[in-house]
């Protein structure tokens, strides 16, 4: 259905009829109701520039006033096996580029900065028992810790995916 | 080239109070600009021509363990590595030092340690458990996050066991360092990394007492379940068996003046050319006037809350079979009295034990309850014991017959107390 609904909107866009084209399609395919409209355009949006890199190779990936923090695939990547994570108490309140943390590879025991101001409300207890996880999915299920912002306005000074990606092919990181 | 470096090393013990002041104000004020600068940009290759990397050997005047350890935090907290790289040595008095993520209840019998004289202390850095004592020497390079390298270090120390005593060693894939054709590690090696700086620390075993090390890493299964993280066991042997004339404080001098001619990028041996350009050595005498806050994170490091607290968070499961006289009558076959104590940042959080049905007598066995609650909350040691003896004691009081089956019960708590 949001195939054939993709198509339509390119057909009309060349067409130059692109709003009364899918209105009158309505009458053809089933009935979308305005719901399933909205989920396909918002979802648009969602999937790009989801997450804010910082120079420290983390991330974080916003819900609302909360933030979700992970590491980098390059970062996991330079760690090794991660053996440890000392993550965050539920509670704790972090600064900007405090220390927060730690993980712990056969390599060295590194730490961790939090990319935004906050109180921290969640953390990853899977990571904690099986902290492999952040070498295999440090994305997805390798996630760290949640933290509910007291100052938003600190994203905008970290860097989207694709300053992020250019950041790593410069010699300064 | 001996006589040289003999002759070095007889002007670094003259030093005077007086110049390590000088060295000292110079080089110790904390670069807080530096501490605050989180950019990870490298220096240009611009910059690196015109001031190209120093080097400094700094060597610790103190014994004490949670002194040095925090002389090198303070180190890397506060000291700007721009173009200036630190080699750090150290020794101290005999002890048990475990890694950062570490249960110091599974590396070592906390009990004998402690009977021994010796201070447990955590160190910052991950990695094992390892013993010190004054036979063996503390390494710590180090310079700034973006110029970290341990392998270059430890080709380093490889190479001046060469130079001075012609001992050949390899540096494995684990990154620690074996004698050549023993494959026993003569070394240890673990690291921190932040920003901006990040250091490399390993040990090297000159003339340690192995008995006293063998002693105090020895492991039991105390049926501890953790995920914290684990020591590797590995043959280890002095380089004094190797070559009897090697001793530490020639070593001071060997790995320091190796570190001094070795050219930080390349790796390349400079020779006494290179050496001139450096800082040279540096006696340290760490104390908080010289290094501001320094008293604070020694505290910190000595406390048992970082010591003990900072575990993470164990079960301890022990059985212990019932001697057939507490057994109810016509109890039959053997049966086991289950201990399972939850501890959470080294205190007790939650007892479990599982009473076997030939425990309780008629009267019932009602000692489980005060068991539990003399227990919970108590940090995991040898007080712990002792509050649980006293509600057992006022227990068995009230109800004399049960006198017996509580003492077999404490005892079985001390031994899981004891046994870590």
């Amino acid at each position: 259905m949001v195939m054939s609904l993709n198509i339509l909107r390119c057909g009309a866009r060349i067409s130059g009829r692109s709003i009364n084209l899918l209105q009158n399609c309505g009458r053809y395919l089933p009935k979308l109701s305005e719901n399933a409209f909205r989920l396909v355009s918002t979802s648009a949006c969602r999937s790009t520039n989801v997450r804010r890199f910082t120079d420290k190779h983390e991330w974080i990936s916003i819900d609302g006033n909360v933030g979700t923090v992970g590491i980098s695939h390059y970062a996991q990547d330079s760690l090794g096996d991660v053996v440890y994570a000392q993550l965050p108490d539920v509670g704790t309140v972090v600064e900007q580029k405090g220390e927060c943390g730690a993980l712990e590879s056969v390599k060295a025991a590194s730490e961790l900065y939090c990319p935004v101001s906050g109180k921290v409300v969640e953390k990853n207890a899977s990571v904690e028992q099986t902290p492999g996880l952040i070498n295999n999915s440090c994305y997805e299920k390798g996630w760290l810790f949640k933290v509910e912002l007291t100052r938003p306005e600190e994203l905008t000074g970290l860097m989207s995916e694709e300053e992020y990606e250019k950041f790593l092919k410069s010699d300064d990181h | 080239m001996a006589q040289a470096m003999a002759q070095n090393m007889f002007r670094i013990s003259q030093v005077s109070l007086n110049n390590v002041v000088r060295c000292n104000a110079y080089a110790f004020a904390p670069a807080t600009s530096q501490a605050k600068a989180y950019s990870s940009a490298s220096t240009t290759d611009k910059e690196k021509s015109k001031n190209p990397i120093q080097k400094s050997v700094f060597i610790s005047q103190s014994t004490d363990i949670f002194t040095n350890l925090a002389l090198e935090d303070w180190m890397y907290r506060n000291f700007n590595f721009n173009n200036h790289h630190v080699l750090l040595m150290w020794r101290n008095s005999p002890c048990v030092v475990i890694g950062r993520h570490q249960n110091p209840w599974v590396e070592t019998n906390t009990t004998n340690v402690a009977h021994q004289g010796m201070e447990i202390a955590r160190r910052n850095s991950g990695g094992g458990t390892v013993y010190h004592d004054r036979g063996n020497l503390n390494l710590t390079f180090f310079t700034k996050r973006e110029e970290y390298n341990r392998r270059n270090n430890l080709e380093i120390v490889s190479r001046a066991l060469f130079r001075e005593w012609g001992i050949e060693s390899v540096i494995t894939p684990r990154e620690d360092i074996v004698v050549k054709n023993t494959y026993k590690q003569i070394s240890g090696t673990a690291a921190k990394l932040g920003r901006p700086n990040a250091y490399h620390h390993c040990t090297l075993l000159v003339d340690v007492n192995k008995v006293a090390l063998r002693q105090s890493l020895h492991k039991d299964d105390k049926g501890i379940v953790t995920n914290a993280t684990q020591s590797v066991a590995s043959p280890i042997m002095n380089l004094c068996e190797i070559n009897q004339h090697v001793k530490v404080e020639r070593m001071l001098g060997a790995v320091g003046w190796e570190y001094l001619r070795t050219c930080p990028e390349t790796l390349e041996d400079g020779g006494q050319d290179l050496i001139n350009k450096q800082r040279g050595f540096q006696l340290i005498n760490p104390t908080d006037n010289w290094f501001p806050g320094l008293n604070k994170l020694k505290e910190e490091l000595s406390s048992w809350d970082w010591r003990f607290g900072k575990t993470p968070k164990f079960q301890v499961n022990k059985s212990f079979r019932v001697p057939k006289e507490f057994l109810g009558e016509g109890e039959m076959g053997v049966q086991e009295l289950k201990v399972s104590l939850e501890v959470n940042k080294g205190i007790i959080d939650d007892v479990t034990l599982k009473l076997p049905p030939g425990l309780l007598s008629t009267n019932g066995f009602h000692g489980e309850v005060d068991v539990v609650t003399s227990l919970r909350g108590q940090p995991f040691s040898e007080r712990a014991v002792v509050s649980l003896e006293n509600a057992l004691h006022d227990m068995s009081t009230k109800e004399g017959n049960l006198q017996g089956k509580s003492q077999f019960v404490m005892n079985c708590m001390r031994q899981v107390m004891q046994s870590v």
